[in-house]
């Protein structure tokens, strides 16, 4: 799957595109931050470029990935989220990131559930993963705002990650799971919304 | 850009990388062969080398090439055009298997992608990083026709030299491409 290929997503506030060369400033400025400990980072500008080229040749070579996430009105990124499958991966994950100055908006949730969707119904996947660091208590919030639960079984990538295992196709529509995601989304799209106490996304 | 050039020398096809290719790459990065080019490396480093090498393409509109031998589509390792962020010029670049040095292979694809930098890119100049002790990766860029230019601080890659390649005006006539 070459770039240009790569599958538009659209959402109530965002829309979903392959990741351009234009785009790469954000994330690395991101990368750089004390934003990406949790993913690796904070990486050097060599590293980062590196990842960056990776994040494409993802998509390449397993034909998904992660999107670049934009704002559907100002077209600004916000993140990325999407599917990562990389040699030695026990099963394929989920994952995301926002940009720090774009946190508090509930994109992530936004993003990731229209990823989700998109990978059970378009490509057939049956389940799916999320690596995280046991540290990283908003991406654990998150993953339980999608439906995850922690996996104590499953196989992690390096044994410093905890395993969230999404729910399956079957029990995300049989549940009232992506109701409540919905829901949620919308407060947040309300302009009179305002998320109580520290905003996680 | 608009698809990934295939070319062809005597003796090789290059084409783009792709995820065939990476049992090799990981067996040749797992050996003490690879300390030139960022090795050792482990077998999930090796394989998002592998997705930057294809990253590049779609960033650059340019990159490394697989090089297959003609008839058995053995892979012997990449030539190519690189430039990712932090390197101090877009420069010409080659990594052989283990199994294929020694046959002039990275010497005829390294003058096709040279002939493709300048031909088609347009560019007017180029260098290759080479590690003070790759002697081997020394004797190809002399007989490119590169000299020694200076020495480089690579932040990742500890001290590099750079080897200046001589310029499409220089061989147009008369070039080593003529005879290539």
């Amino acid at each position: 799957m070459s770039a240009a290929s790569i599958p538009v997503l659209q959402t109530r506030r965002l829309v979903l595109r392959g990741p351009e060369p234009q785009d790469y400033p954000n994330f690395k400025a991101t990368f750089a931050s004390y934003r990406s400990r949790f993913m690796g980072g904070p990486l050097n500008p060599y590293e980062s470029w590196m990842l960056y080229a990776a994040e494409i040749g993802h998509w390449t070579i397993r034909g998904f990935g992660m999107w670049m996430i934009h704002d559907r009105h100002t077209d600004e990124t916000c993140g990325m989220a999407g599917g990562w499958f990389p040699a030695q991966w026990p099963e394929r994950e989920i994952a995301w990131i926002i940009w720090p100055e774009k946190a508090g908006h509930g994109y992530a949730l936004e993003a990731t559930h229209a990823v989700r969707g998109y990978f059970y119904e378009t490509q057939g996947w049956d389940g799916a993963v999320s690596y995280l660091d046991p540290k990283n208590l908003d991406s654990i919030r998150l993953a339980e705002r999608l439906g995850a639960v922690k996996d104590h079984e499953a196989a992690t990538v390096d044994g410093h990650d905890v395993v969230y295992r999404h729910p399956s196709p079957a029990v995300l529509r049989s549940s009232q799971i992506a109701d409540g995601i919905a829901m949620e989304i919308g407060h947040y799209a309300d302009p009179s919304f305002k998320p109580k106490g520290v905003a996680l996304d | 850009m608009t698809g990934f050039p295939v070319l062809e020398t005597e003796r090789l096809i290059l084409r783009l990388p792709r995820e065939d290719d990476f049992e090799a790459e990981a067996k040749f990065f797992a050996s003490d062969a690879s300390r030139f080019v960022g090795g050792p490396k482990r077998p999930d480093e090796t394989w998002r080398a592998l997705a930057s090498l294809i990253g590049h393409w779609h960033i650059r509109g340019y990159g490394f090439w697989a090089l297959e031998e003609k008839g058995t589509g053995t892979y012997l390792g990449r030539v190519g055009l690189w430039y990712p962020h932090g390197w101090p010029e877009p420069e010409i670049s080659w990594t052989l298997m283990t199994h294929a040095t020694g046959k002039g292979y990275a010497t005829e694809a390294a003058l096709a992608a040279r002939a493709h930098a300048y031909d088609v890119l347009g560019w007017s100049t180029a260098i290759s990083l080479i590690d003070p002790a790759n002697t081997a990766s020394e004797a190809l860029a002399r007989r490119l026709g590169a000299a020694f230019e200076t020495t480089y601080e690579h932040p990742a890659f500890g001290t590099m030299y750079i080897w200046r390649h001589p310029g499409p005006d220089t061989l147009v006539n008369g070039g080593m491409e003529a005879y290539a």
